[in-house]
């Protein structure tokens, strides 16, 4: 794969060259570079060769060059901090995951796209996903109010993967609620075949995959209740009842085990045709339909995740955002946006799917891909998108995730009940927003 | 005029000796020295990234407070790591010491066959290694379960169940550092004096008499390093419990390594990460001190009774 980036790399310079010799000759104006070239650091990732493809077309069409410095999901926030800390940056552009938004937001290392060009919106029709395109700086969250910090790159949220195959043969039909969902999943659990259902529910992603659960209950891990204050509030009768339903479900029709159960045993068991449903990233979607990966391909459908009992609906947000570090050069920081700029167009978008991607507009249907069964998921993913949201839009998210996971994790694996897992939960939570600044009160103990 | 000679050049000498261990000593201070120090500075403050900077807020003992008196997931992976280092280290020397042997008193053919064979695991790449044996752990479709299902057991969920996923990860361990220690071992049985042995197989009545009486007492030395190196190495595992449980199910197995990496680089916690570093640190320098200094006391008290 460095090979590839080394060889894009040289095409590029011979690129610049060339576009350099024909500038000076006075011809090929329509493609030349009037731009910097920009370096983007980015994740190794099932999508990357779709975003190249992106990239190609962009230096086609312009003449500008993009650099990519691919890492592996591990190492890239080492590499994003290492860079937007320095006092001279060495990415251009930053790729950011939706765990770290808060933490690179809030830290002030990117400069506001507005300041790099004057009122600059994002286009209408891109998605913001639960509003984590913007940050607060004065509340230290997520809100439309904030300034806008990047541009959504790739939209990965949750949807509901279902074996059609094994749907048909039971008569079952795509759950709307979490009963309708438990019920189908005993079902199939009955079947005596296949897991009725696959919960992602090892303790490094639990909160991630339980978020949906809380939200669509209307529960909430916390919230804002003023300037710098919160309440912590998952130890809620709304919260105990959606932490019932995720164990309920995850203990009762699933695989034995499922307190070890992270993304790669669930894509494995639903690609097998073992399991029968479960709830995962729109990612997940094209090594689902790859022949040489699935013995399910044309049998998996998505859709839309079930609504709690007030009819809420919620997705985890997992997408990634491209932001510029403050830390470049104006003229770089320019370059970086007019690419971003570009790659949030809906016809870019169209070509992004295409190419394997997963856009990062809510406005791009069926009608505008073609009826192409590879391109079955765009319906559920808009769908979801809509209803993304991120549980913990605070700086320290990742410390009050693994605090908070470990207590979900050993009702999962019956060391705790759900109430004892939730009063824990919420007595970790309120010792990390305490420390985060924050003036805390919680929920009497359930 | 003798005297004085000698005084002049016992100063030399001193000189001398000072200069050459200079460089060392500069390098070790640089290198390691520096870096303990500037943990230990760090696990007194509180940092913080805002408007691009770093701000520091010194905090006291507070990071060790907090540590003492609300950390559960790190003291799991304490307990874990002396679960694991007894049982792992303990196994590793039996098989090593045992595995050494056998090599030894086979012949020359058998010799290069096995110890080209015991040393495998240990070439192998940790990344490989996690991988691997997560592949045949995996309860649905690994490896050691579609050998258990042919006899008509299982299957066994090695690394989700919480009572058996630490004995999963120990096994993978073993398998891994055996072969580290065989080495050693070997190298040590080698170096034995072969008059010693052959008076030892003459003079007595069998083979684990031999051993009990003559080889072990005179492979002690090597013993004890060995032993010191893997506890050390024992506390430093991650690799593996990173790669085949990530700490869980619950803490089932959860390490102190684990715990910093998490602290220091997920959450970026940076004080309170370096003050469970330096308790880890701290920590094992004083078992080893300990250690050592009652090796040397009942090496002492031996040779006072010789």
């Amino acid at each position: 794969m460095h090979e590839v980036f080394k060889r894009k790399a040289q095409r590029g310079a011979v690129r610049a060259l060339a576009v350099a010799l024909l500038m000076s000759a006075g011809a090929g104006a329509a493609s030349a570079q009037d731009k910097p070239t920009v370096s983007m650091a980015i994740n190794q990732s099932p999508w990357l060769n779709s975003f190249v493809a992106m990239v190609d077309q962009y230096e086609k069409e312009t003449g500008n060059v993009v650099e990519l410095d691919v890492s592996p999901f591990g190492g890239l926030l080492e590499k994003i901090r290492n860079s937007v800390r320095a006092s001279e940056g060495s990415y251009d552009i930053v790729n950011v995951n939706s765990l770290w938004l808060s933490e690179i937001y809030s830290g002030g290392f990117l400069a506001p796209l507005a300041d790099i060009k004057a009122d600059y919106k994002l286009a209408e029709g891109v998605l913001s996903y639960g509003n984590t395109t913007n940050w607060d700086s004065s509340a230290l969250t997520f809100s439309a109010d904030g300034a806008l910090l990047g541009v959504p790159v790739n939209g990965n949220v949750q949807v509901l993967y279902y074996n059609t195959e094994i749907y048909d043969r039971l008569g079952l039909q795509p759950p709307k609620t979490w009963e309708e969902l438990a019920a189908n999943a005993k079902k199939i659990q009955e079947g005596g075949e296949n897991y009725g259902f696959v919960p992602r529910s090892a303790r490094d992603s639990i909160v991630y995959n339980f978020t949906p659960y809380v939200f669509s209950h209307d529960a909430a891990f916390f919230r804002i209740s003023g300037p710098n204050e919160a309440e912590v509030v998952i130890n809620s009768p709304e919260g105990l009842k959606a932490l019932e339903t995720y164990v309920g479900i995850a203990t009762e029709a699933g695989p034995p085990g499922p307190g070890n159960i992270a993304q790669g045993e669930l894509i494995q068991l639903i690609a097998t045709g073992k399991g029968g449903q479960a709830i995962a990233v729109i990612a997940a979607w094209g090594q689902l339909q790859d022949p040489n990966s699935s013995r399910v391909v044309g049998k998996i459908n998505a859709a839309l995740l079930p609504a709690g009992p007030g009819g809420t609906v919620a997705s985890s947000a997992g997408h990634w955002v491209a932001g510029i570090p403050k830390n470049v050069a104006p003229e770089k920081q320019e370059a970086a946006l007019a690419f971003l700029d570009w790659f949030a167009q809906k016809q870019q978008q169209v070509e992004y799917v295409r190419a394997g991607g997963v856009p990062v507009r809510g406005d791009i249907t069926s009608a505008d891909l073609g009826d192409d069964a590879a391109f079955g998921f765009i319906e559920a993913y808009s769908e979801n998108a809509q209803h993304a949201v991120m549980g913990l839009p605070f700086a320290n998210a990742a410390e009050a995730s693994d605090a908070m996971a470990l207590s979900f994790n050993r009702a999962v694996i019956g060391e705790l009940t759900p109430t004892q897992a939730l009063n824990q939960a919420a007595a970790d939570l309120a010792g990390v927003l305490e420390r985060a600044g924050f003036k805390v009160s919680r929920l009497p103990d359930l | 005029m003798a005297a004085h000679h000698t005084e002049i050049k016992a100063r030399r000498n001193r000189r001398w000796i000072i200069f050459s261990l200079l460089p060392a000593a500069t390098l070790f201070i640089v290198l390691t020295a520096f870096p303990v120090i500037n943990l230990l500075g760090l696990s007194f403050f509180h940092v913080e990234w805002r408007e691009g900077a770093a701000q520091f807020s010194l905090v006291g003992l507070d990071n060790f407070t907090r540590l003492f008196t609300q950390e559960d997931i790190f003291w799991a992976g304490v307990r874990n790591n002396i679960i694991f280092a007894v049982v792992a280290v303990s196994c590793q020397m039996v098989l090593g010491f045992s595995m050494a042997l056998a090599v030894k008193t086979a012949g020359s053919r058998g010799r290069a066959a096995l110890t080209g064979i015991f040393l495998l695991p240990i070439i192998v790449p940790p990344i490989v290694i996690g991988t691997m044996w997560r592949l045949i752990m995996g309860r649905e479709f690994g490896l050691a379960n579609t050998v258990l299902g042919l006899v008509g057991l299982g299957p066994v969920d090695w690394l989700g169940n919480p009572d058996l996923a630490l004995a999963s990860v120990i096994f993978v361990d073993v398998w891994h550092w055996t072969p580290f220690v065989f080495l050693l071992m070997l190298a040590g049985l080698e170096s034995l004096d072969g008059e010693v042995l052959e008076a030892a197989r003459i003079d007595t009545s069998g083979r684990w008499q031999q051993i009990r009486h003559v080889v072990l007492p005179m492979m002690m030395p090597t013993i004890v390093i060995t032993l010191l190196f893997r506890v050390i190495l024992s506390f430093k595992v991650f690799d593996e419990v990173y790669l085949l449980t990530s700490g869980g199910p619950g803490t089932a197995t959860e390490v102190v390594n684990f715990s910093i990496y998490r602290t220091f680089f997920r959450q970026d916690q940076v004080g309170y990460g370096a003050a469970m570093s330096v308790v880890t640190l701290f920590s094992i320098t004083l078992v080893i001190i300990l250690a050592r200094a009652f090796v040397q006391r009942r090496a002492a008290r031996r040779q006072a009774a010789a």
